[in-house]
């Protein structure tokens, strides 16, 4: 599910099955940063996005959680992780490319994923590219789901 | 030259004849082509989506056929990618869609290592058979959807999706 009104009535209506939530926590870059950040960026985007439409019946997928180097990101993380408990997500997955999230602790269970630029790409191969890299989430997510 | 005499009654009859039949057929001709048009528009070919599958490749296995189209929702515009399971039945090719009849989610072939020759849900372990047909017992309502199919030059073309005709 994507975070519309349409798919959001559908949640409401199916909320025994659509039981997970996916964030993604997109850094914003900036000064010589820049480029990167964007180019990981779309890659994040478009692999939530992929994540999404193979798994679209039992994860919300979350509009793109942005931040920058001056935000505090154990405060960040503590107020995202209270909100979301309040919803009745029974898994939430946090997906990102900055390694800094699971590294330092902040969020222990953060998926990272090295980015990989995607601009270069035609699209034959950024499908796959993108594909290869679903297939490696992919257990994660159903381990997880397996384990309750 | 004198034997045809033509009188000046004559004369004007058949130039208001031949000036109206102008005017008339000028008002006439454009009505009969708008009455026509529908026949004569070919049939509604640009909705079918080429991929690069060969027909003469495809077996009784499913394979998957990833095709691209564009998209625009809102002013927002996206280059789509859509998936299909494709075989062959006979000489018959089935398109299968790739979405779950329960929640929508992406079902694959052989997806579950205990039923190899059945389509596989992963979100809620949702199976159906090789033709589309949901397994009772299972979360899925409905068989899978079905793709119109056009074979030209041996390439696969992908049309709208409709309901399961296979069972």
């Amino acid at each position: 599910m994507n975070w519309t009104a349409n798919d959001i009535d559908l949640y409401m209506q199916q909320q025994e099955y659509i039981d997970t939530a996916l964030i993604p926590l997109v850094h914003i870059g900036g000064g010589g940063a820049m480029k990167q950040s964007a180019s990981s960026a779309e890659f994040l985007l478009n692999l939530s996005a992929f994540i999404e439409r193979q798994f679209k019946g039992r994860v919300v997928l979350f509009p793109p959680f942005s931040y920058t180097d001056g935000n505090d990101r154990e405060r960040l993380a503590a107020e995202w992780g209270s909100s979301v408990s309040d919803m009745p997500f029974r898994h939430v997955f946090y997906l990102t490319t900055d390694p800094s999230w699971s590294r330092e602790g902040i969020i222990e269970d953060a998926i990272w994923i090295p980015s990989i630029p995607l601009e270069s790409m035609d699209k034959k191969l950024k499908q796959s590219v993108l594909e290869d890299q679903v297939r490696q989430i992919i257990p994660v997510l159903t381990s997880k789901w397996a384990s309750e | 030259m004198s034997n045809t005499r033509v009188s000046r009654r004559q004369f004007l009859n058949y130039t208001l004849m031949g000036v109206g039949g102008f005017m008339a057929s000028g008002m006439l001709m454009p009505m009969i082509r708008f009455a026509v048009d529908p026949v004569l528009e070919a049939g509604a070919a640009g909705d079918y989506i080429p991929t690069s599958q060969k027909v003469s490749e495809l077996t009784e296995e499913p394979v998957r056929v990833d095709f691209t189209y564009d998209q625009v929702d809102g002013w927002y515009e996206s280059e789509v990618t859509g998936t299909a399971w494709v075989y062959k039945e006979g000489d018959k090719v089935v398109a299968l869609s790739p979405v779950c009849k329960h929640l929508g989610c992406t079902v694959n072939w052989g997806g579950d290592s205990a039923h190899p020759n059945q389509f596989f849900c992963p979100c809620h372990a949702g199976r159906y058979e090789k033709n589309g047909q949901n397994v009772p017992g299972t979360p899925p309502i409905g068989p899978l959807d079905e793709f119109d199919v056009k074979i030209e030059d041996d390439l696969l073309y992908l049309g709208a999706t409709k309901p399961n005709t296979l069972i």
